[in-house]
């Protein structure tokens, strides 16, 4: 069972609180350890913004020993875009969530994520009126992960 | 010269459990979409440097670190978009004569 969250209309200063506040969701959740927010700033830090993985959507994520301890997904839309410093996918309006509790854990949540996503999900949330339609948004994607 | 084996691909990112992740299914579709048999795996970038794929797809951040890995290294931005990786691996792997 994937943990799924959802917020609308965060206003982070900047690509560090985004990352903090999307992964934060998963912590109130309950499917990751305080460490984890932190944990998921250093990856874009040591790796650069590659986690920006198409225009205006970052897949923010740490390893599963960062604090993993469930597979859970959190949407996150920003009532204004930040910058990562990607060359070609700034700004980020759309962050998306994922935590694991090992290394195998997340596939098939994340297969069906990838899928989902081929399939226009970022414009459905987007597009979606509240926080309430970002949950259920999600909840029809990933229902079958 | 035709392969005449599965060609071996490789996605990577920085971690190589995410990100790259989804750019496999992408490479996967693409790939079934030009009619080739490959096997697509992903990994990061560190992990990658002791590997020999014929195909290595990625970022530019991470692409430019091992350019000398594989005979051919995509760049792309977009994990998401299928039809844009499907036309740079159709002319990269004509190039190579890979694709009948």
């Amino acid at each position: 069972m994937t943990v799924l969250t959802a917020t609308d209309g965060a206003t982070p200063a900047d690509w560090r609180e985004a990352v903090r506040r999307a992964a934060r969701g998963l912590v109130e959740a309950g499917a990751a350890g305080e460490g984890y927010p932190d944990a998921c700033v250093r990856v874009v830090e040591e790796n650069g913004p590659y986690i920006v993985l198409a225009k205006g959507l970052a897949l923010v994520h740490a390893r599963p020993e960062e604090g993993g301890l469930a597979v859970g997904v959190g949407v996150t839309r920003l009532a204004a875009p930040v910058e990562f410093g990607h060359p070609d996918n700034d700004p980020v309006d759309l962050l998306l969530a994922f935590c694991t509790p090992d290394p195998d854990s997340h596939v098939g949540t994340l297969s069906t994520l990838a899928r989902a996503l081929s399939a226009g999900l970022a414009d459905r949330l987007r597009g979606a009126s509240d926080e309430d339609a970002l949950t259920r948004a999600l909840e029809e994607a990933l229902r079958d992960a | 010269m035709a392969l005449d084996r599965q060609l071996e691909v490789l996605a990577v990112c920085g971690l190589g459990m995410g990100t790259s992740l989804i750019l496999r299914m992408t490479a996967e579709d693409a790939l079934r979409a030009l009619g080739v048999e490959a096997r697509v795996e992903n990994t990061d970038v560190s992990a990658a440097r002791g590997m020999s794929p014929d195909v290595i797809i990625g970022q530019g951040m991470h692409t430019s670190e091992i350019a000398e890995l594989a005979p051919v290294v995509i760049t792309i931005s977009d994990f998401l978009d299928k039809e844009g990786l499907e036309a740079q691996l159709r002319e990269r792997l004509t190039e190579k004569g890979w694709l009948a």
